[in-house]
């Protein structure tokens, strides 16, 4: 039981803004599709939600083969970046509609957003207008739509980018709990790292319309497929050393080491995280940046190294990951 | 702030230039016939409510007009809407080509005098039987009103967040529902404003009016007092027609000041947006 | 989906296109009471006729004049009022609703108003003229000067409508522009030359282009006003179209009347476009 996208597709005036893309998401498995604005992860959401026609491929829920099957009819629920909640309805009306319109008994439905209010906590909001909530509470609203629908696929399409850092983390463990609750895969988009290593399973690189690499955070920061992935994944970013016969070699601002002999930098400024300081370094390899800990002092000469281990060494032509 | 007292002066001056017309009808209206002819003499009858008593007695009286006014406008505005909306709808939602041809097609009909049809109309009326009826004067006026109506409404749409209509997509709801239960009362602002805008088209349209009708109980407003006016062309009943004028205008004003926000949003949208 | 255009696109081919192609096809006939309100072709003699006949040509003379003279004072006037209407006073809704006032009413009845402030020698302004001791004029009988009094009822009705437009256009500017300008020093003559005026200037174009359109198809005003007296001189094209159809009964002639109408308010709006296209050309560069 799950989600299958096979060698999907799509074309605009000609160019391909989507292609062999294949993924399967199981039930109760949450993934993560990243990759920077334009890279394609919105309209591979919005096929699968049957928003957008795909120009070749094609999409199973369970086996059954939805390709062509009209949005209307395609029980997904979805969570839109702007929440897309009806302005004109009250919270309720907001979530009853959908039950309406697909002939849910009136008593019923009264029932049904009553709970679904309580999952999200917002039950003494169910006669205020949108306009009248917070962020998070109109976010919670929209989720609670896509709870009631009774979908067979959770689709987020960047449901929290519109919501302050704070909330953002206070929110994303409630939201992986209600979404992940009745076992359905869930896809979700975004173009942060971070908020994608915090809360998927599996996460899917894109890049271009196509899939860069697909696993779980901690191969991906650890095995890098490519240098676009390497760079993609982990904050502060990896340092990317001058190519040198071919090879481009990348080693994270973790495992720089103060040791003697090593390269030697100058200190172009200090920025403080708090637990840990980072150092922006200047070098012969240029720029580093290095991760240290915030009880650090500053030598009077900075030399740092690695151990080879720590390399990450990739192709510098095709950018794909060389295996030692 | 020097200019104040300019600004003032000019302020004056704007509304007797827009009012001062309409203010000497009104004084026209309660005052006696001798009163008009010497205004500067000292009268004792100066003052009376005659004219209003004739008008309102006369045959057929004088709320007659009005009331076939607002049957013709009420009709033609329900009508407009419900032809309009589903076409602003569509032309929204198809792609480049035949948005554009069709909005280039509707500016230009928006433009045209359209005075030039009247005989043409005149003829479909004589073959299909439709003079002196009040409810088929709504069909031309529904005609004419589509271009500003289906610009001002897919505007409308147009301004509408693409989610949104996504959002309910996935909610299960078809093509109908949408429409029913969250389109249509999300464009409900340029809806009123297009049905006041088509409103005051149909209650002030004469040419189709005038040969359309000839039944003198059918008449709507304008073509009513054009008819006081044709009816003697040298020694019009000024008084009376005055009072005609004061009581045929009430309504009007009213309507402009209670929805001034619609029509002005409704006009202000149609040149930003057309 | 385009199914929900049809009830729209029938309804905009009866009343648009329909017309316009049974004018074609009745002005290449004789249809009148002399023929027993028979059409019979005639072999184009309908647009000799036009072409030689001197009503035709005066009226649209007198067209052409009413409608230059009454849109550019429309426009120049509204433009005086937009920018009024756009500063902020106290009771600037309300002014911007009354003034919207002698839009919204039947031309029709305001005609006959016009007709009464008009008339002589009892109208307010003849009065006002005797009480100064100056001879009452006769506004409405004067063939030379009638046709201003109608430029001047037009003027009146439909101000308000190009003032509204313009006050669209000048709200669509945002503030920063002028005080960029003025912190440069510059003046509110300099503010207006150089930024309201370029700005402003697709919405001049729009409310001069709907309304030329407009006086062009002038009917009701003159009909009631005037009657397209005295002696034709206010006559409009769309009048003479009317009197052939309804009181001459020649609906042959009406209708190459029409058409001859329109092709004259194409040559207008095409001159008037090239013209509003060069003056954007010129001024362009500064």
């Amino acid at each position: 039981m799950s989600l299958k996208l096979n060698n999907l597709g799509r074309r605009i005036d000609g160019r391909w803004i989507l292609r062999h893309l294949d993924l399967e998401i199981q039930n109760g498995e949450c993934l993560a599709l990243v990759g920077a604005s334009g890279c394609g992860k919105s309209t591979t959401l919005r096929i699968i939600a049957g928003l957008d026609q795909a120009d070749e491929g094609s999409i199973t829920i369970d086996g059954t083969d939805v390709t062509s099957t009209a949005a209307v009819d395609r029980k997904v629920g979805m969570v839109f970046q702007s929440y897309a909640l009806f302005p004109h309805l009250s919270v309720a009306a907001n979530l009853e509609l959908g039950l309406k319109v697909r002939g849910v008994a009136p008593s019923e439905r009264q029932q049904r957003v009553r709970q679904v209010l309580q999952l999200v906590q917002l039950e003494e909001r169910a006669s205020q207008k949108p306009a009248q909530l917070s962020g998070g509470q109109r976010q919670r609203v929209a989720l609670a739509r896509a709870l009631l629908r009774d979908p067979l696929v959770y689709l987020l399409d960047e449901p929290m980018s519109n919501l302050d850092a704070q909330l953002r983390e206070e929110l994303r463990p409630e939201l992986r709990r209600l979404v992940l609750r009745d076992q359905k895969p869930v896809i979700y988009v975004t173009h942060d790292q971070h908020e994608a290593m915090a809360i998927a399973d599996r996460i899917a690189v894109l890049k271009d319309g196509q899939i860069e690499q697909v696993a779980n955070p901690i191969e991906l920061y650890k095995h890098p497929a490519s240098l676009y992935v390497a760079e993609f994944i982990g904050r502060p970013q990896i340092n990317v050393l001058p190519p040198e016969q071919g090879v481009i070699k990348a080693i994270r601002p973790e495992a720089l080491k103060l040791q003697a002999g090593g390269i030697a930098c100058e200190l172009l400024h200090r920025e403080w995280l708090g637990a840990s300081q980072i150092w922006q370094l200047d070098s012969r390899l240029g720029p580093l940046r290095m991760h240290v800990g915030s009880e650090q002092t500053v030598p009077e000469s900075i030399q740092v190294s690695w151990a080879p281990e720590q390399e990450h060494r990739f192709n510098a032509r095709s950018g794909k990951r060389l295996t030692a | 702030m020097k200019t104040l007292p300019v600004r003032r002066l000019l302020i004056v001056l704007l509304l007797s230039w827009s009012l001062g017309p309409l203010l000497w009808q009104l004084y026209t209206s309660f005052s006696t016939n001798e009163a008009l002819i010497t205004p500067f003499a000292n009268i004792d009858h100066r003052w009376t409510l005659n004219h209003y008593k004739d008008v309102l007695t006369g045959n057929p009286p004088f709320w007659r007009y009005l009331i076939n006014s607002l049957i013709v406008g009420t009709g033609s505005t329900i009508l407009t809407l419900c032809i309009a909306t589903p076409a602003a709808y569509a032309i929204t939602r198809s792609r480049g080509t035949i948005t554009n041809v069709a909005q280039t097609m509707l500016i230009v009909a928006a433009l045209f005098p359209y005075v030039l049809l009247f005989l043409a109309l005149l003829e479909v009326a004589r073959s299909l039987h439709l003079g002196n009826h009040l409810l088929a004067l709504t069909i031309p006026y529904a005609a004419l009103s589509q271009p500003l109506a289906i610009l001002l409404l897919s505007a409308a749409f147009r301004d509408l967040p693409i989610d949104l209509e996504d959002a309910a997509r996935l909610e299960g709801l078809g093509l109908w529902s949408r429409l029913r239960w969250v389109l249509i009362p999300l464009i409900a602002p340029a809806t009123a404003s297009t049905a006041i805008l088509v409103f005051l088209f149909a209650w002030n349209e004469y040419p189709i009016a005038l040969t359309w009708l000839s039944d003198s109980s059918l008449l709507t407003l304008p073509v009513a007092m054009a008819r006081i006016a044709g009816s003697s062309i040298y020694s019009v009943p000024y008084g009376a027609y005055a009072a005609a004028t004061v009581l045929g205008s009430i309504p009007l004003i009213a309507l402009v000041l209670i929805f001034q926000k619609s029509i002005v949003s409704g006009l202000t949208s149609g040149a930003v947006k057309g | 989906m385009l199914l929900l255009l049809v009830p729209a696109a029938v309804l905009l081919a009866v009343v648009f296109v329909a017309p316009m192609l049974h004018y074609v096809w009745l002005s290449a006939h004789a249809n009148s009471v002399l023929t027993g309100l028979v059409p019979i072709p005639n072999q184009g003699a309908n647009w000799l006729r036009l072409v030689s006949d001197q009503r035709f040509w005066q009226d649209a003379g007198q067209t052409l004049r009413f409608t230059v003279v009454s849109v550019s004072l429309e426009v120049l006037l509204a433009l005086a009022i937009a920018l009024l209407l756009d500063q902020r006073w106290r009771g600037r809704g309300v002014a911007r609703a009354l003034t919207l006032i002698p839009w919204a009413l039947p031309t029709t009845v305001m005609a006959l108003g016009w007709r009464w402030i008009f008339n002589t020698p009892y109208g307010p302004l003849n009065q006002t003229a005797s009480l100064l001791g100056v001879a009452p004029l006769n506004i409405l009988s004067n063939p030379s000067i009638t046709w201003m009094a109608t430029v001047l009822a037009d003027v009146w009705k439909t101000t308000p409508f190009a003032a509204l437009i313009l006050l669209a256009g000048l709200q669509t500017i945002p503030t920063d522009l002028y005080e960029a300008l003025r912190l440069e020093g510059a003046s509110q003559r300099t503010c207006f030359l150089r930024i309201t005026l370029p700005l402003l200037k697709p919405y001049i174009a729009l409310a001069l282009l709907f309304r030329l359109a407009q006086a062009f198809g002038v009917f009701d005003l003159v009909q009631v006003m005037t009657g397209g007296g005295p002696a034709s001189s206010t006559e409009s094209l769309a009048l003479y179209a009317y009197i052939n159809a309804m009181r001459f009964l020649d609906f042959g002639y009406s209708a190459t009347v029409m058409i001859g109408s329109f092709i004259l308010l194409l040559l207008l709006c095409l001159i008037s476009w090239s013209f509003l296209i060069r003056l954007q050309r010129r001024t362009g560069r500064v």
